[in-house]
């Protein structure tokens, strides 16, 4: 973990983070070579200001922070009216509503895909997966990405996104149930 | 007895780290019973299978080529 302004090293930059860059991009454009070019554009932008790097903040936040400015630019260029705010997670509190009742008994009981092994061979499940992800609240999307995609340790976690590790748990716990019902809901197998 | 929202917690949770040996009891003991959350489990490891494959089949990473230019571009900057 490179912290600290003496340690800016941008081609370790690219090397760190360039695929969680690029997955978090490829979300939101779905289109490989925009989302390429928004990395590219991201890091360039991050060298011009590497002196307004501050310590409080890990170069994973600050640079997600510029790739956001970058996307809400690209969406204003396609004439779609998003705002930075739509890309930073509001407060959703605690609230677990949609899958429990108040005797915390599932609404929808769960039960499982009949073949999932099956699954991953398909293009459609992976076409809902992408949009399930892609319906996922910022912060979901951000953690669960570098967690469960590019492998990161919650130890990590927690630094990178400053959260504790009880946030971590509540925002895995939800994004796993929201995914889950996600995919029950758009993939028949 | 935990019921299934706090049971569901400790399982997601269980997908990261070690349980304390309480919890991991009284959700064992909830998974014994509950036919549910005992899906629910089973969902998680295919939702843990699924994100690692996506890596790939998702492509959720740079090629080599478009590595190689974005590179490029930061070094021009740095130097230019």
């Amino acid at each position: 973990m490179i912290e600290g302004n003496n340690d800016l090293n941008i081609q370790t930059w690219l090397e760190e983070h360039g695929d969680y860059l690029f997955s978090y991009a490829l979300l939101r454009v779905k289109d490989t070579h925009l989302a390429e070019d928004l990395v590219q554009e991201t890091l360039l932008a991050a060298i011009t200001a590497k002196n307004t790097f501050s310590n409080q903040s890990t170069i994973r936040t600050w640079l997600i922070g510029i790739l956001k400015h970058k996307l809400v630019d690209q969406f204003r260029r396609q004439g779609r009216e998003v705002a930075i705010g739509d890309l930073i997670d509001q407060d959703e509190g605690d609230n677990l509503d949609n899958f429990f009742n108040a005797n915390g008994r599932w609404t929808d009981t769960p039960d499982t895909f009949n073949n999932p092994d099956l699954a991953f061979q398909q293009k459609e499940f992976w076409k809902v997966f992408q949009q399930c992800l892609t319906g996922l609240k910022p912060k979901q999307v951000e953690v669960f990405l570098a967690k469960e995609i590019h492998g990161m340790s919650n130890e990590d976690i927690c630094k990178n996104f400053a959260l504790s590790q009880t946030n971590v748990w509540v925002i895995m716990h939800r994004t796993r149930l929201s995914l889950i019902k996600c995919l029950k809901i758009n993939w028949i197998d | 007895m935990l019921n299934c929202k706090q049971a569901s917690q400790l399982a997601s949770r269980a997908m990261d780290e070690k349980l304390p040996l309480w919890k991991n009891m009284a959700l064992q003991m909830h998974l014994l019973l509950c036919r549910s959350c005992t899906n629910f489990t089973r969902q998680l490891h295919f939702l843990r299978k699924a994100a690692h494959r996506s890596k790939t089949d998702l492509d959720f990473q740079l090629t080599d080529e478009a590595r190689q230019r974005i590179a490029n571009a930061l070094k021009d900057k740095q130097n230019g």
